[in-house]
């Protein structure tokens, strides 16, 4: 017990040491100017942003004399309760490191910037807590510290750095009412999606055998749009089976969208005009669990040999344990995810598969509303958006590297960059 | 009554989902409240939806068990796991171990629950090789391009493969690795990009759709 109290001696002796105001006086370091603090912009008030002088011609970590390290300590009071928030090498954290795009963030020449975030130490501070810090540089036992400034950080109200998202988004939203205002009742060339065109196909197939159809929407929640999307095409696809007066079995994954299908199952059956064939059973759920789930619904496949099996919506690993399944069944199988790395399953064991934005498509191809058909443009005019400015960009980044445009290249790049 | 069923819904629906779009450009702290609020209130609908599956998965199995539908025997163990794992959670006081060792619930997870989840897991390796000979299939001069990238890929990934191309391809100065490196960062990152692209501003349309209300069939047509 007293060997391991004296082995952290020498720590805490260093630790006192490195925040004291009398080892940092002696010193033959050049002083720390410019060392000042503020609120970090566009976030929720949990940053501070410091920044101060680097030495001369310190912009890169190989140019300053090696061994010197910056420690960056924060407090809530002025005069002590220092922690250490950073330390890293002179030369590194510069102004040019903070991650914002050039119309967000001005780079100050030989400047180091550093965003500390206060969370990670003080929790359920307020708008207006006053925070305090200091740095000290240090080289081998030469130490020197700044003066202790203050900053007080508030809650922003709009990310600037996300501008680019925001125009892109609003030049959609234009394009979208337009398009849907200008609706067209007929005329509107919509390419064949073939693993669509199926569905009438596989009903029919179904009916003539006498055997149910699965329609197995995924393992998404509701909240995911590959599931909403799944809805839709099942609002259409039970239409069809209850016109057909075939059989359709929808077992689930999630509770919540077991409701919301219920619902529109059982509006599709009404529409067909065939309310006395819907029964409660048709939704059931099944499991919570991926693997009880896939293995409940491969269970049933494999008893019932339906004659067709639709895969549409949110899946994981489960996607080739349910379409293998399906297709040694010799079920015809069509299917749709926005996961693409689960796309190649579905494309060697179905028969017709939607990739991603087809899916989303297919509630607009099916239903044949002029409206919903009209936002199916603003998807093609998002990608034509997408398709030129890559295009263009492209060549300007490759002339700007040509040239050794560093700036210019760096803001073509922020354009296409989230943040 | 389609003040109830339909413009209510509605409106809840347009006023969640600018919201929710507009706190994306918003960092306040009202914002990321917002988002906290919306998650708790989720996790509680989601609670009572979970009451919802039980009473469907009951009804439905408990309906095959009473017509004796085929394969109602299976349905009988979904009531008898259901009670087992209930009265030993309710045992072991919902707690998985103790200090003396497992419970009975830890038991029933370690030794039932995860040798079967890991046995289906499992399956899905021999489901891939079934599913690598239907697509190794030449049908079509895609199928061939297919076909084509994942032998190389196989023939990369064991050494008696490296060995077969440095004898037979080793002349050209290109390494099987190099190759693999240059099909999965080019061309299989071009075509992941374009599916990207397009699944992200179908999902934008998707929900401008659903926020303006525009596609409202998840909610009936009444």
């Amino acid at each position: 017990m007293p060997n391991n109290t004296f082995r952290f001696i020498p720590f805490l002796f260093a630790s006192v040491l490195a925040a004291s105001p009398v080892f940092a006086a002696k010193s033959t370091l050049p002083p720390i100017t410019g060392f000042t603090a503020g609120d970090m912009p566009y976030d929720s008030g949990s940053i501070a942003l410091l920044a101060w002088d680097a030495d001369a011609g310190g912009d890169t970590a190989a140019a300053v004399s090696p061994g010197t390290l910056y420690r960056v300590f924060v407090s809530s009071l002025e005069t002590g309760g220092w922690i250490k928030a950073a330390e890293f090498p002179a030369g590194e954290k510069m102004s040019k490191n903070i991650e914002l795009p050039f119309w967000a963030w001005k780079v100050q020449g030989n400047t180091h910037a550093l965003k500390v975030e206060l969370n990670n130490y003080f929790s359920g501070f307020k708008d207006g807590t006053v925070f305090y810090f200091k740095i000290a540089k240090v080289k081998g036992a030469a130490a020197i510290e700044s003066e202790v400034v203050s900053s007080v950080t508030v809650s922003n109200w709009f990310r600037l750095d996300r501008l680019n998202n925001l125009i892109l988004l609003i030049i959609l939203i234009i394009v979208f009412f337009w398009a849907v205002f200008h609706a067209r009742r007929k005329g509107l060339f919509i390419r064949r999606i073939a693993g669509l065109d199926a569905i009438d196909e596989a009903i029919g197939r179904a009916t003539e055998m006498g055997k149910p159809i699965f329609y197995v929407p995924g393992i998404g929640s509701m909240s995911s749009i590959s599931t909403i999307a799944s809805a839709f095409i099942l609002g259409e696809v039970s239409k069809k089976v209850a016109q057909y007066d075939s059989q359709i079995k929808v077992p689930h994954y999630d509770p919540i969208v077991m409701t919301v299908c219920k619902e529109v199952v059982k509006q599709s059956y009404m529409e067909a005009g065939r309310p006395d064939s819907y029964r409660e059973d048709i939704n059931q759920f099944v499991s919570a669990d991926q693997f009880s789930y896939a293995a409940s619904v491969d269970g049933m496949i494999s008893r019932e040999k339906p004659a067709a099996c639709f895969y549409m919506g949110y899946f994981m690993a489960e996607s080739l344990l349910l379409a293998e399944v399906g297709a040694t069944s010799g079920a015809i199988q069509i299917a749709g995810t926005d996961v693409e790395h689960q796309l190649p399953f579905f494309f060697t064991a179905c028969d017709y598969t939607l990739i991603g934005e087809e899916l989303y498509a297919a509630g607009a191809y099916l239903s044949k509303e002029p409206m919903l058909l009209s936002a199916l443009k603003v998807q093609d005019f998002g990608k034509l958006v997408v398709m030129v400015s890559v295009f263009f960009s492209m060549i300007l980044v490759a002339l700007g590297a040509r040239f050794g445009w560093e700036g210019f290249v760096r803001g073509i790049l922020h354009l296409f960059r989230n943040y | 009554m389609k003040l109830i069923k339909k413009q209510i819904p509605l409106a809840i629906v347009f006023i969640t989902g600018v919201f929710t779009l507009v706190s994306y450009y918003v960092p306040n702290k009202t914002s990321i409240d917002y988002i906290e609020t919306m998650n708790k209130w989720q996790n509680i609908v989601v609670a009572f939806a979970f009451l919802l599956g039980l009473v469907s998965l009951f009804f439905s199995h408990y309906h095959k068990i009473a017509r004796k539908a085929d394969g109602w025997g299976y349905s009988i163990f979904v009531f008898v796991g259901f009670l087992t794992i209930v009265i030993s959670a309710y045992v072991s006081g919902g707690r998985q171990m103790t200090d003396a060792g497992l419970t009975p619930l830890g038991w029933s997870f370690k030794y039932i629950y995860n040798a079967l989840s890991g046995t289906m897991f499992a399956v899905l390796a021999f489901y891939i090789v079934s599913t690598a000979y239907r697509s190794f299939r030449i049908k079509s001069l895609q199928a061939f391009v297919l076909f084509v990238a994942a032998f190389i890929l196989i023939l990369g990934k064991v050494p008696l493969g490296q060995i077969i191309w440095d004898l037979a391809l080793g002349w050209t100065g290109a390494g099987v690795d190099q190759v693999i490196e240059w099909i999965m960062q080019v061309p299989a990152v071009a075509g992941k990009r374009g599916i990207m692209i397009g699944i992200s501003i179908g999902a934008i349309v998707t929900s401008l759709k659903i926020i303006f209300g525009i596609e409202k069939q998840y909610m009936g047509k009444d």
